[in-house]
């Protein structure tokens, strides 16, 4: 390509500080450097993720910064020593990456790489330790070493899964984080069987795609759990057969569940990050998974245990990135997974803070961003 | 059988009260009635569980009643619908059962029976609520359903496996209770790969029993973990390639196992019951893939409490009742093991006493000495 080696002028949605709306912005893009991968950004959408460093409230502040981390793309042109990757590629940018050749990535069941594991405070690539992208020569921090919200970014090889060319990238987009972290939750972790009950705490967007993947596995009843009542029609289509709501129960909610599956459900799958309803999930059920904030505290009887119960944690649904995700593009391909009903909004890239008005306010569930109008 | 049908009058050892030694008596044992079946026991073993339930301390006290539950047997006579069993099977009994009908049985993922889960309170057979020793008429009470400490025992036909007849009974009848848990507890449920880090947390008989199945998986690190340090020595029989003791670290144990492990283990058996442990025993292991698994049994007042990013970090938290196994469909395999010398009981066994003299088991036990003392019955 004629861009390859030089330095790419672009548009880009730069974060100055912290909470104030993103200012569209001429960057400049350097090549990528040694295991590096420069990729022309054609979706990217909305996480709560971004939000969270965008607002930066107990988060390190690190401005001024290019956020977003759920996108697709193609790359533009490749670092030395990028031997897997080619300029035309289609690929998804991911927020964690596989190295392949640490403990981690040597496991069958490990995705937490040593050397790209999620960094959420790191502004620069983990080689030089310098930032690829610059106004007027000052430096703009990068962010989870994705940054999407560019027409183009310079991500580290181990970051970015190659898929199927075929695959249509404003909606696989949205498996580069938060739809496979609930899905992989679900398939991967809990493993439900054809014909048993799942409960699901959280209907967001995280949520909605664990109960996917209960759907997918032929469970035949599916519990969401919500403190809002608004999110079960939503849910129906994602195979929520009884929703619970624990405001109108006087006694706890995993008492509320047990009763109602007569004796608890087989699998369960928390995507709310509130300790009490991880506890909740974990104490109605054979199976729980769990985030949690910082402060949090897991506490339970230990007899839940020895009464052969298990809870597991997962990190972006125990996929490994580049090993993992193109057989998640290709379920979508086989119509395996529905995609399309998560995405309620879409809009042009100039128009990129209606996507956080919309997620402040709570209303859908994913926004695609197309970085061409 | 000349017996069948009839009272069999016969010695066993009954605890009259909390804390005061055995007595051997002659009791009168009814015939088996529906899905019931009487068994000579030949050899037991003493077990843990029994001396808490003779001293009673903080347990419901349920005596006269006659305890013991970790033994090997053979069939005497069947009651009415007993289809599996005959006189002259080999079989051990278990403290907890499988009903085969209900939905725990019928899960390939549990072995909690709805019927025959272990009821410690219980001192009764579950078909008519009546017990099936009496001394002058007088009832004297079961103990898990099995009583194996007198010379014939009634119990549950979905508490009895039946086992090889070839194999020993005087070795066997130690996987009717805390081995096949300790062994499952690691084989069945923490299932380390070959060349595998193991923790095993606590080194009684149960903890040596699951670095036995490290032993087996083939893990090439044992560390055993105990605060007295004289386990180190017996332990090394069973694998134990490292010893912690907790005492020795000014940091918590956990983080001397991290340390020492690059990481922390692939794998963790819990086998004390102590809080502190079952929290190391999880905070120990491997983010990506470890597996804590829990065996001890807690103070019932006990709180596991943890970070939940533990969680995220993809460790994995299970606990085990009876090693996962399924009393009758898997012992069976468990003393097949044994008889293609994979797995190795002889260790286990150091000390063996005739009936009249089980007392002196209890005595043992009391003092820490030994792993499993084996009672001969009929001596």
């Amino acid at each position: 390509m004629a861009t390859a080696g030089k330095v790419i002028k672009c548009k880009a949605a730069v974060a100055w500080e912290a909470g104030k709306p993103l200012s569209m912005e001429e960057v400049e893009d350097a090549p990528p450097q040694a295991m590096e991968v420069r990729d022309k950004i054609l979706y990217t959408a909305l996480c709560h993720t971004d939000v969270y460093f965008w607002e930066a409230n107990g988060q390190t502040p690190v401005f001024p910064r290019i956020l977003g981390h759920e996108a697709g793309g193609i790359v533009e042109s490749v670092g030395e020593g990028v031997t897997e990757l080619v300029p035309g590629d289609h690929v998804l940018p991911v927020f964690t990456g596989e190295c392949k050749e640490c403990a981690h990535c040597m496991s069958e069941e490990s995705n937490l790489c040593d050397l790209l594991r999620i960094n959420v405070d790191r502004g620069v690539m983990i080689d030089d330790g310098q930032s690829r992208f610059t106004i007027d020569g000052k430096p703009i921090f990068h962010f989870l070493g994705t940054s999407t919200f560019s027409e183009y970014t310079v991500i580290h090889v181990g970051c970015v899964a190659k898929i199927d060319p075929e695959a249509p990238l404003d909606k696989v987009c949205l498996l580069s984080c938060g739809i496979s972290t609930g899905l992989g939750a679900t398939l991967n972790v809990t493993k439900p069987k054809k014909g048993m009950t799942v409960a699901i705490f959280g209907l967001g967007a995280v949520g909605l795609a664990a109960m996917e993947g209960a759907r997918m596995s032929g469970a035949s009843r599916i519990i969401g759990v919500d403190l809002n009542p608004a999110k079960h029609e939503q849910a129906k289509k994602f195979g929520c057969t009884d929703f619970v709501n624990p405001k109108d129960h006087t006694k706890p909610v995993q008492e509320v569940i047990v009763e109602m599956t007569d004796g608890g459900v087989n699998r369960a799958v928390e995507c709310t990050g509130n300790a009490d309803a991880m506890i909740s999930a974990f104490e109605c059920v054979h199976d729980g998974w769990g985030v949690a904030h910082k402060e949090a505290v897991f506490k339970t009887h230990p007899m839940n245990f020895l009464n052969e119960r298990t809870l597991r944690g997962t990190f972006f649904g125990n996929y490994k990135p580049r090993t993992g995700l193109p057989g998640v593009v290709d379920m979508y391909m086989r119509k395996e997974l529905e995609l399309d009903k998560f995405i309620t909004h879409s809009l042009p890239f100039s128009q990129i803070n209606t996507a956080f008005d919309l997620m402040l306010r709570g209303e859908g569930l994913r926004c695609v961003i197309r970085s061409e109008e």
